[in-house]
């Protein structure tokens, strides 16, 4: 049968509007990282850090889903180890702990919305939320750049080995002035010509740019928002002191 | 259709004009080959036709360059983008989007073009080149001839009327490079003007209808489809110009290894990417001769990457041994006993002047270290850069300070990924000669490459892998 492009984008569609992915990692910054809220809020943050599990194993990223388990086990083996470790191993195993269990849900929210997140689909969302293109053309750039990003720096910490330079070796002291130089010669030189590819193609016309791939709110999405809502109304109600149970 | 009228142009950061008086007439539907030496401003030329010179990149510009009878540099360039298509050079950098489809709605959805129409262009497209394979992909998980394949089909489905082609095949293999060619022709059907910049002449030699040559920013020369027919094999190399005979790696006949030669041999060799059954590299047992050069050739996506990784103990989870000189060397040791030329060369250079990266190289323990340094610079015709940034370098001299480099590790085994992709004539023999130069201190060389000049030029044997 003949490639049908409208069906298949139509197929390919993510489980979430690009939208609700950029509120919910909004929310987990704020309420999970940053840690606003007090008591009343903690059931809410616990749904909130399961989210982010949830929705990799529903788009069948299981080797993400499984190592961010991992990460957020050790934090949590860290904290758990505090009671019963000598002196200064008590110290470290509380701050490790204390920033792995912070830090591990946002990270696994971010890391879904760029990996199920096209930059089509990114693009598209941010055009329906009215986004000017000043904000969106940057935005977009880094959202590509990313990947590219991890590329190169894979890319260069093999050239390294290769070299027989490693940390704790003769020379660690500059690894990282290594690591960087040509990581940022070459993400510099990545980002000019891909903005030149896009330019040469008419991004920026002042016209109303259109979208092949498909979003949208769905059932899925009008839940979460809804959730996010909810989080926002008691986070606001604890503020003004209102005892909630 | 494209008209240039004594251009002169000038890159903000540099001294020199790139272009100096260029003129230059391309009529509807003609198919243009534009050629010379690394640096003789072809891709200044075809980013003067679509207006990224001087609207991107800035300098200074006299002249005058029209495309469809407007003048380029008082045309906005989304408007320029409506008449011309570009396919880079560089895979790795030209696609906006992360998924195939994306990418070749890209053009059309920036004029805002209605989406039922876009999806009908995508569809025929796919229809015509045949991409069906390759669609709602991660481009990401491309090779790089299934990458410059989408960059091809992008431009198709903008439709524009002017296609610009800069050296497009710099990465592709043979099998890849004819898929290229059949593309250009499915275009001159269209009746599309096509002007490509390009080393590598042989796929579309018989396809042009002019053939433009160029050098240090000027035309220098110009032949009609009737005089660039009786072009001879001298002609082409005193113009500094590649051949322009199509030839694959696979006709190339060199002889095996056999027991008798000194060899270093492969056993067990097997690598799969983690959570892939299928293996990437698979070899049971393979001799390769030692103090010799080595070509290593197979098809885009066989696993020759891979199979240079593996040798050099970059990958962790390949097994297998290498014996050398009665030695058997497993993962970890290899990684003291060869040294690899990346196909990026410019990620493996770290410091801040040539002379420190050789310095670092040395092995261990070795005196005077700035002499054995400068000895080497010497040897490879670097000494007038001692004092320069590596990264200031162009792509031929950061690949020689590598081999320098990997000289000055004193490592047995040289690997060198696609040496001479985009390199001209001249710089490919040039690369030739140095291989030969560095065989010749005892070191064992393997060249992963697709480039027949370059594998008749130094290679004593060939291995094909896939």
């Amino acid at each position: 049968m003949a490639y049908a492009s409208e069906q298949a984008q139509e197929k390919r569609r993510g489980f979430l509007d690009p939208r609700t992915k950029l509120m919910l990692v909004l929310l987990l910054a704020v309420f999970v990282l940053g840690g606003l809220g007090g008591s009343t809020l903690k059931p809410v943050k616990t749904v909130l850090s399961a989210l982010p599990f949830a929705l990799l194993l529903i788009e069948g990223k299981t080797g993400r889903f499984l190592r961010g388990m991992i990460m957020l086990g050790i934090g949590y083996g860290m904290l758990a180890a505090v009671g019963v470790l000598p002196g200064v191993l008590r110290h470290i195993a509380l701050m490790c702990g204390g920033i792995l269990t912070r830090f591990v849900v946002t990270v696994m929210m971010g890391e879904y919305l760029i990996s199920s997140t096209s930059v089509s689909e990114f693009i598209a969302g941010m055009e329906r939320m009215h986004m000017p293109q000043a904000v969106i053309i940057p935005m977009s750039v880094m959202f590509r750049l990313f990947p590219a990003i991890g590329a190169e720096w894979t890319s260069v910490r093999r050239a390294m080995r290769m070299r027989g330079i490693h940390l704790g070796g003769a020379k660690a002291g500059q690894v990282i002035e290594y690591q960087l130089v040509p990581m940022m010669t070459s993400t510099v030189r990545i980002g000019e010509e891909l903005s030149a590819s896009a330019l040469s193609r008419g991004l920026a016309a002042p016209v109303r740019r259109t979208n092949v791939c498909r979003i949208g709110f769905r059932i899925q999405d009008y839940i979460l928002l809804a959730g996010g809502v909810v989080t926002v109304v008691l986070w606001v109600m604890e503020l003004c002191g209102v005892k909630l149970w | 259709m494209v008209e240039l009228e004594h251009v002169t142009f000038r890159y903000g950061s540099e001294t020199e004009a790139s272009l100096k008086d260029v003129s230059l007439q391309v009529n509807e539907g003609e198919c243009i080959l534009l050629s010379g030496p690394s640096g003789c401003g072809k891709t200044t030329i075809l980013r003067l036709i679509n207006g990224l010179i001087p609207h991107y990149y800035a300098g200074e510009l006299s002249g005058s360059v029209r495309v469809n009878g407007k003048e380029v540099e008082q045309t906005e360039l989304y408007e320029t983008a409506m008449h011309t298509g570009m396919v880079f050079q560089n895979p790795r950098s030209q696609f906006y989007s992360t998924d195939t489809t994306g990418e070749m709605a890209f053009a059309c959805e920036n004029r805002g073009m209605p989406e039922h129409e876009i999806y009908a262009r995508i569809d025929d497209t796919v229809r015509r080149l045949g991409t069906e394979k390759l669609m709602d992909r991660s481009i990401f998980q491309l090779s790089d001839g299934e990458k410059q394949k989408i960059a091809c089909a992008s431009v198709d489905v903008a439709g524009t009327e002017i296609i610009l082609l800069d050296e497009p095949s710099a990465n592709l293999d043979d099998d890849a490079a004819q898929t290229l060619r059949e593309i250009i022709l499915e275009w001159r059907k269209q009746g599309r003007t096509i002007i490509a910049a390009e080393h590598r002449i042989a796929y579309l030699w018989d396809l042009f209808d002019r053939a433009l040559i160029m050098d240090s920013g000027r035309m220098i020369r110009e032949f009609s489809r009737e005089e660039a027919d009786v072009l001879s094999a001298a002609d082409l190399a005193a113009m500094g110009l590649r051949t322009n005979i199509q030839e694959s790696p696979k006709d190339i006949v060199l002889p095996a290894c056999t027991e008798t030669d000194r060899t270093m041999v492969i056993r067990n060799f097997r690598f799969a990417y983690p959570g892939c059954k299928e293996a990437v590299v698979s070899i049971p047992e393979l001799r390769i001769a030692q103090n010799e050069i080595t070509a290593v050739t197979g098809a885009n996506g066989a696993g020759k990457t891979s199979f240079l990784n593996c040798l050099c103990g970059l990958e962790k989870h390949c097994e297998g041994i290498l014996e050398y000189d009665g030695k058997s060397y497993d993962n970890k040791q290899r990684q003291k006993l060869c040294y690899m030329v990346m196909q990026d060369s410019a990620n493996q250079l770290f410091t801040e002047s040539v002379l420190e990266e050789v310095i670092i190289s040395l092995t261990a323990g070795t005196a005077d270290e700035k002499t054995a340094a400068l000895r080497i610079l010497e040897a490879l015709d670097l000494s007038a850069f001692t004092d320069r940034h590596p990264q200031s370098l162009s792509g031929g001299q950061k690949q020689r300070l590598a081999i320098a480099c990997a000289l000055a590790s004193g490592r047995k085994i040289l690997l060198l990924d696609e040496p001479s992709s985009g390199l001209d004539y001249r710089h490919m023999r040039e690369m030739a000669e140095l291989l030969k130069q560095v065989c010749e201190t005892g070191t064992t060389v393997l060249v992963v490459t697709h480039d027949c000049e370059l594998i008749r030029a130094c290679a004593g044997r060939k291995i094909t892998l896939g």
